[in-house]
């Protein structure tokens, strides 16, 4: 099956992902995303391994309440180009397809709704790009360098999950991050696998389409030395200044970024920011909660300026 | 089975094929690995003059090419080719099966902090064929 087309997919997914497919070109690179309503824009950030069909839930209420709203499939996955090059990916690259979309739409106004690997490529556009934004949505990610989360130090299962030869074999091969890594990061996990687990596996077919996943955890800073440390201690200098109004939303059950340590980071270094408000998720919390993060955004935003200055 | 997977010399490719079957762009994202290749085919000195080449427990090899890149250390990745017979289709559970021996062969060999102990636990997390019995 060609995914590239979303006509392609199965209908169960189609019916749970109505929205007309909409393509630009970023970097030399095929951005897939929908664009949806009209008004001042929400863009939805997902990360590692999902698509914009995590946001499934989260769309028709932002819609409803008179939002336009933008969902990117990040460069490596959904509907959007796969490269096959290790080498293709950075977190700067990834960050520059983001900020390619935000201009080429002409976006103002912005509020940037960022989870997982959303998080820094959604900062680094917004810090880089502050003329244009409104507010900043932070859900389950992370702006500081070494490490995110003790998790990411741990030999099991983490970093042999990524290792040399393994990531291709475990996560290429055997796709096990978009399939059984996002079940086990979901509170819901019977109706995960009911509902959506195909939508995220399907969009990764053959072992070169899975690439990112297992270059993804290869960015995250382990010491001093690694190559997106300095970005990330930028990111952090950053945020600590930012003026934007925030809203920080967790998962309850989040154990990997758990509240206690990474909202209440977030809530350091953005001491405005509204929250940490608590949901029924884990990671992936837009799987268990989508409805609700709908209407802590759409109330956030009733009281948030235009303007994005507080 | 991770003392059934040795380096061998190489062999006749006389009527066989290589079947590419794994490929990792970053062998140095953990330097340990790279070095544990550099140590066991000896690359310091053969650079890319030849191949690797280990027999894995169903008695098949594999052949490892090494690949370098300008301006990063040697080798920068590695890709794993099954050498079998030239017009017999692959057998893809039997090389999974070699694969997974082959990576747990890899760890024993680079070492602490590094164990097969936590790549087999990894394995079973994430339900793979080759741990399941």
């Amino acid at each position: 099956m060609d995914v590239a087309l979303p006509s392609a997919l199965p209908e169960h997914i189609r019916r749970l992902w109505p929205y007309a497919p909409r393509f630009a070109r970023v970097n030399c690179w095929r951005m897939h995303y929908v664009d949806e309503g009209a008004g001042d824009p929400i863009v939805l950030l997902h990360g590692n391994p999902t698509w914009g069909f995590l946001y499934r839930d989260v769309i028709p209420p932002l819609v409803a309440a008179g939002h336009r709203v933008i969902v990117p499939d990040m460069i490596g996955f959904g509907l959007s180009e796969k490269p096959t090059r290790e080498h293709a990916h950075s977190l700067d690259g990834h960050s520059a397809n983001l900020v390619a979309l935000v201009r080429q739409l002409g976006l103002q106004h912005i509020t940037l709704v960022c989870q997982d690997w959303g998080g820094p490529t959604g900062f680094s556009c917004a810090l880089s790009n502050p003329e244009r934004m409104r507010a900043l949505v932070i859900m389950s990610t992370w702006a500081w360098p070494m490490p995110p989360a003790e998790f990411h130090t741990r030999i099991f299962p983490w970093r042999t999950m990524h290792a040399p030869l393994v990531g291709p074999y475990l996560l290429g091969k055997h796709n096990a991050l978009a399939g059984r890594g996002v079940y086990l990061s979901v509170v819901d996990r019977e109706r995960f696998r009911q509902r959506a687990q195909t939508a995220y596996e399907i969009m990764l077919p053959d072992p070169e389409t899975r690439l990112l996943t297992w270059t993804w955890p290869r960015w995250i800073p382990l010491d001093a030395e690694a190559r997106a440390t300095a970005r990330f201690q930028w990111l952090e200098r950053g945020l600590a200044r930012c003026k934007l109004p925030a809203l920080i939303i967790w998962g309850r059950e989040d154990e990997v970024f758990d509240a206690a340590t990474f909202a209440q980071r977030f809530k350091q270094l953005l001491p405005h920011a509204e929250g940490p408000h608590l949901v029924t998720g884990r990671h992936f919390l837009q799987e268990d909660s989508g409805p609700e993060i709908a209407a802590l955004i759409i109330e956030f935003l009733g009281r948030t300026p235009r303007n994005g200055i507080q | 089975m991770t003392a059934a997977v040795g380096v061998v010399e190489p062999p006749d490719l006389t009527g066989k094929r290589r079947a590419l079957v794994l490929t990792e762009d970053r062998v140095g994202h953990y330097p340990e690995f790279r070095a544990y290749f550099v140590r066991v085919f000896d690359l310091d000195r053969l650079g890319l003059t030849r191949p690797g080449y280990v027999v894995a427990p169903s008695g098949g090899v594999y052949e490892l090419v090494f690949v370098g890149r300008s301006g990063e250390a040697f080798p920068s990745g590695v890709e794993i080719n099954a050498l079998i017979d030239a017009l017999e289709p692959m057998d893809e559970n039997l090389v999974d099966r070699d694969l997974w021996a082959i990576l747990r062969w890899m760890i024993a060999g680079v070492g602490a902090p590094w164990s097969v102990e936590d790549l087999d636990a990894t394995g079973r997390l994430y339900r793979l064929p080759a741990t399941q019995s």
